[in-house]
């Protein structure tokens, strides 16, 4: 089973999936999907604003190259506007909504992962994350379960680890947040017997992280 | 333990050996074996077991191990694959309580029906078995040893705290022998080839309870047990050191990824993520392995400030270099340490850290100097640049070292780059404990791993 989407989440099963991650306490960024402009409205203001909007089509891959990606829209008149601009940007492709994120706080971007190896059982891993997790390839693991202890120490393994600890003025990145996510995340991986999971890009500033996406194969 | 495991005793101590498979023909193993447990002055009774000879270098020979009358406590097995498993069966049921199967051709090669027999026997007597498809072991101080390398190629270490677990006989083997060369001792050396009952965590935990064993050494490829290894790891570290070498660290090809965890995470991953969670020391090549074992002949160090004393500039840059590189701490000197060394040494010498005490400095000076920085609290260890090629420095700067050395109080760490004179002058070095690098940087990277080490102990009290 697969869960998630990389970069909108949106596979239609999702919904109940997730359920999952809430149990452990690990939260994505609220999220809905509108089949209208008057439902995205009331998950705007259900989210609260500022918001995202993404189109939501089996058809386009690449959303941002149809005009189907428009961030920090504070307001509902913007968000009309937005809707509007997304569903005429995509009107050759089949449209099954458009999903209603609440914008990711600006920070660093970490990826938090799993995985079930085949000597150690689950392990759970710690790296830079967005876009360019796989050029970097600054990751460190530990095999579940783990404690806050690992993860202070994981996080000095990094070659980046001044980018989460702070570098010249720069805040620290809020690191209680990150301990007990990985916590939860080990317990959830074991408990649950994930084969693999991504929470990636988890965006950390110094008051807390937003999970934007997640994805996870049991 | 399990019983086979406590049965490594009679591998390791055996009252008597005996050697199926022994021969007349100097290329075969079981000529080898046997001519180095004579040579060796091993002081057990040894049984050649051949029934195509009566006599073998000059000692009864058995047509059969059912044949001894006495009892056996190890057999070592140089005999065809396909025979091992009956042999085997033969040893159980007359109460032999060790083999050592250097035998190939099990389930390296694809005979995995053959090696599922073997075991099966093995474990129904609780013997305790090395291999099959290895070189087996050695204790230097009961001058058992199963290598099938003569003398005169492979040099044998002598008795000391390294015990040694390694998948690989060759990597064993390279790593014993350059003990044997630098003089640095060894308690066990085990090449357990196939594991088949007995691998690499049930070794790490023999020798984690063996009261001879100081330093524990791995070579690993692959274990059939991670969970086991990683209980194992972090039991046996906090007594013991465990340096490790773990070798195929490429990326399984295998698996087909779904995240981008699982591409991220290769197989190695698991392995290095063990590591760090046990603190055990992870070197990444053969010498690194001996290296680091080397500098457990020092007592350890209270922390990461480094105090490099040299008579050439160069190699103290390099080593200050190499020092920040690792995060080790170029410490300071103190007024008072500052003012102590300044009495001491020459007016010219600009008294920083590193310490430059020029190339026409004799013994004299270095003695003097590196008392002050052995005195010096707020100095956690001290490396030693020697350029053995300059004139005023002759051998009497190996009892000035020894001397600061036999103090305790922290380690020293000698750098000698250089030549025939120069490594003769590092051999009688490492054979009194003070661990000798080739160059600035690999004494650095130990004295890293060596402080980690350290600074871990530190902490879990």
């Amino acid at each position: 089973m697969i869960v998630g989407k990389r970069h909108n989440m949106v596979k239609k099963s999702s919904l109940e999936e997730f359920r999952v991650l809430e149990k452990y306490g690990i939260q994505p960024l609220p999220y809905g999907i509108a089949k209208t402009p008057k439902e995205a409205v009331a998950l705007a203001e259900k989210i609260g604003y500022p918001v995202a909007l993404k189109l939501v089509s089996p058809q386009v891959t690449h959303k941002t190259d149809v005009g189907g990606v428009k961030i920090g829209i504070k307001d509902k008149k913007r968000l009309l506007h937005a809707h509007e601009d997304i569903l005429e940007g995509a009107k050759k492709y089949e449209i099954e909504g458009v999903l209603v994120q609440k914008m990711a706080r600006k920070g660093i971007e970490l990826i938090i992962g799993g995985k079930k190896d085949p000597q150690f059982g689950h392990m759970i891993v710690l790296g830079i994350g967005g876009v360019y997790v796989e050029v970097f390839k600054d990751v460190t693991a530990r095999i579940c379960p783990i404690t806050r202890t690992d993860v202070r120490e994981m996080v000095g393994e990094l070659r980046s680890h001044p980018l989460i600890t702070g570098i010249r003025g720069m805040q620290p990145i809020n690191l209680n947040g990150l301990y007990s996510l990985m916590v939860r995340t080990s317990k959830m991986m074991v408990e649950e017997d994930m084969k693999e999971l991504d929470l990636n890009p988890v965006i950390f500033d110094s008051k807390g992280y937003d999970i934007v996406d997640v994805r996870f194969v049991k | 333990m399990r019983k086979d495991i406590a049965n490594l005793k009679y591998v390791f101590s055996p009252k008597s050996i005996a050697i199926v498979g022994a021969s007349d023909n100097p290329a075969k193993l079981g000529n080898v074996i046997l001519k180095n447990l004579i040579d060796g002055a091993y002081k057990g009774k040894i049984y050649p077991v051949n029934p195509k000879y009566d006599k073998l270098l000059g000692l009864e020979c058995y047509s059969d191990i059912k044949k001894i009358k006495k009892k056996v406590d190890l057999a070592i097995f140089a005999i065809p694959a396909h025979i091992v498993p009956k042999v085997a069966e033969d040893c159980g049921k007359k109460g032999v309580r060790g083999l050592v199967v250097l035998s190939a051709g099990f389930g390296e090669v694809g005979n995995i029906k053959l090696e599922g027999q073997l075991k099966k026997v093995v474990l129904k007597y609780n013997m305790a078995m090395i291999g099959p498809n290895c070189l087996g072991v050695m204790n230097p101080a009961e001058r058992v040893d199963s290598i099938f390398f003569p003398f005169y190629k492979f040099g044998r270490p002598h008795v000391g705290g390294i015990s040694l677990a390694t998948q690989s006989g060759a990597v064993g083997s390279c790593v014993a022998d350059l003990a044997a060369d630098y003089g640095v001792g060894f308690a066990k050396f085990a090449s357990y080839g196939n594991g088949t009952t007995i691998s690499d965590a049930d070794l790490i935990e023999y020798f984690g309870a063996d009261p001879k064993t100081e330093q524990i050494l791995v070579y690993l490829e692959g274990t059939k047990n991670g969970k086991k290894l990683l209980e194992v790891l972090e039991q046996v570290n906090k007594k013991k050191p465990i340096i490790i070498l773990k070798a195929g660290k490429s990326k399984s090809a295998s698996e087909a990824a779904m995240s981008h965890t699982g591409n991220l995470a290769g197989n190695y991953l698991a392995y290095q993520a063990a590591f760090r969670q046990s603190k055990v020391i992870e070197v990444d090549s053969v010498v690194d392995l001996f290296y680091v074992a080397n500098m457990f002949s020092q007592p350890l160090p209270k922390g990461g400030k480094v105090a490099v004393l040299t008579d050439g500039g160069g190699l103290g840059v390099l080593s200050a270099d190499a020092l920040e590189r690792e995060g080790l701490d170029v410490v300071k000197f103190s007024k008072k340490t500052k003012q102590k060394l300044k009495k001491v040494l020459p007016e010219y010498v600009n008294v920083v850290n590193p310490l430059d005490i020029v190339a026409d400095s004799g013994t004299e000076t270095y003695r003097k100097s590196l008392k002050v920085l052995m005195d010096d609290p707020k100095i956690d260890s001290v490396i030693v640049i020697i350029l053995f090629q300059a004139p005023a420095v002759d051998s009497r700067i190996i009892d000035v070292l020894v001397k600061q050395s036999d103090r305790r109080k922290k380690p020293i760490v000698v750098v000698a780059v250089g030549g025939e004179y120069t490594k003769e002058n590092r051999k009688i070095l490492d054979g009194y404990g003070i661990p000798t690098y080739g160059c600035p940087k690999s004494a650095v990277r130990t004295l890293k791993k060596f402080t980690d080490y350290s600074l871990f102990l530190k902490n879990k009290k």
